[in-house]
């Protein structure tokens, strides 16, 4: 970064804060400037997410992928049941956290394998609608939203790994 | 057909396949030609009716106006529309606090600590602790430093590469897995940390792949 760009900024972040108005005003128009971005960022970007997510849940795209690539689990530790709960956590969190605890109450996962999945629950939770609510909100290039979405499972896969370091010493 | 009708169809763009293809498909979406097809129910994914989904019901004290098990286009156009409050208070309340000078604090603490790991200005530091408690104001103040043209494309990129990973992590991990913490077999606050930890890692791996990979992208902003 040069001093130029960095003066550039500092003029700009000046701008950004010019006095005009009393604060009410000035709470107005920034609660619409979040009216603007709601109605043309993030309504239209979760109606998408939610589109996409009931077309994947009617074809059984996630359901067939949890029963043909399961067994790529065991590289975590994680029994193929793992699996499903991580593709329902992409698309919602809380579901995925829901099919966790059923799973869990059956008996197919065991304490060991939930607290590995923890940090998944977060780091790659609510991909499809996050796509909307954040990428879509704060008008990110569509072009690189798959990186974006490499790097959120390539975090979660890692906090998986970590996880399971961790618990050799409890 | 008078002259100006002919006029006007003959800017319209020529007909290839394609088109016919899609008008083919137009009409067997709108018309509810799939939604009919009893044997091959899957077919329902490419019906106009089917995905405008449903509005929730409330028959529970527990739901808001959103109400509960709605799905697909309705569905998630009333949970959109729930969540523009936070985002106007969260714009309204930063456009009160930057004029009160918070960005710019915010530039001066935070450059030491952003500036090398991440490569964004420190200002984004209010972003990035906005986006851990609610994913929406996040993501709205996001939109305003670009919109503001305080930070380029490649540092929003960065920026919501931190953001995208973990959003709300500190509201989400107590709200919604809290409801497994009881199964856990380490602190609670362990995990936590992972995450922390990694968002900055995910964000400084965008940043490299965008200086290597993206290189060219960037070029005339420089």
């Amino acid at each position: 970064m040069t001093d130029k760009m960095t003066d550039i900024r500092e003029e700009q972040l000046r701008e950004a804060v010019v006095p005009s108005g009393n604060v009410f005003d000035i709470f107005i128009r920034g609660a619409r400037k979040g009216w603007n971005i709601g109605v043309n960022n993030l309504i239209p970007n979760i109606l998408m997410a939610y589109v996409i997510a009931y077309i994947l849940n009617i074809l059984g795209v996630m359901d067939f992928l949890g029963y043909w690539c399961g067994p790529v689990m065991g590289l975590l530790g994680l029994p193929g049941e793992a699996l499903i709960v991580l593709l329902t956590v992409w698309l919602s969190c809380s579901a995925g956290v829901g099919v966790a605890a059923s799973l869990f109450m059956s008996g197919m996962l065991e304490p060991v394998h939930i607290t590995i999945l923890m940090p998944a629950f977060i780091l790659m939770g609510s991909q499809l609608q996050y796509m909307g609510r954040l990428l879509g909100t704060a008008d990110v290039p569509k072009k690189y939203w798959p990186l974006l979405m490499a790097i959120s499972i390539m975090n979660a896969i890692i906090g998986m790994v970590i996880m399971r370091v961790i618990l050799a010493f409890f | 057909m008078d002259r100006k009708e002919e006029e006007r169809l003959t800017r319209l763009p020529k007909v290839g396949w394609k088109g016919y293809a899609a008008l083919i498909f137009a009409i067997l979406f709108f018309a509810g030609i799939f939604a009919s097809i009893q044997q091959a129910a899957w077919l329902r994914a490419f019906d106009f009716s089917t995905l405008i989904g449903k509005f929730g019901t409330m028959a529970s004290d527990k739901a808001t106006f959103v109400g509960m098990g709605g799905a697909s286009a309705r569905g998630g156009f009333l949970f959109a529309l729930s969540l523009v409050p936070s985002v106007m208070l969260a714009v309204g309340c930063v456009e009160v606090l930057s004029h009160y000078g918070a960005l710019a604090a915010a530039q001066k603490l935070m450059t030491p600590l952003l500036r090398p790991i991440m490569d964004v200005p420190g200002f984004v530091g209010l972003t990035l602790i906005t986006d851990m408690q609610s994913t929406d104001a996040g993501a709205a103040l996001t939109k305003e430093l670009v919109d503001e043209k305080l930070i380029d494309k490649r540092e929003q990129t960065i920026i919501a590469a931190w953001q995208y990973s973990g959003a709300g992590m500190i509201n989400n991990y107590f709200a919604i897995v809290g409801a497994l913490f009881s199964y856990a077999l380490v602190p609670i606050v362990v995990p936590l940390l992972v995450i922390f930890i990694l968002k900055f890692f995910g964000a400084v791996v965008c940043r490299v792949v965008l200086d290597t990979v993206y290189k060219g992208d960037f070029a005339h902003d420089r």
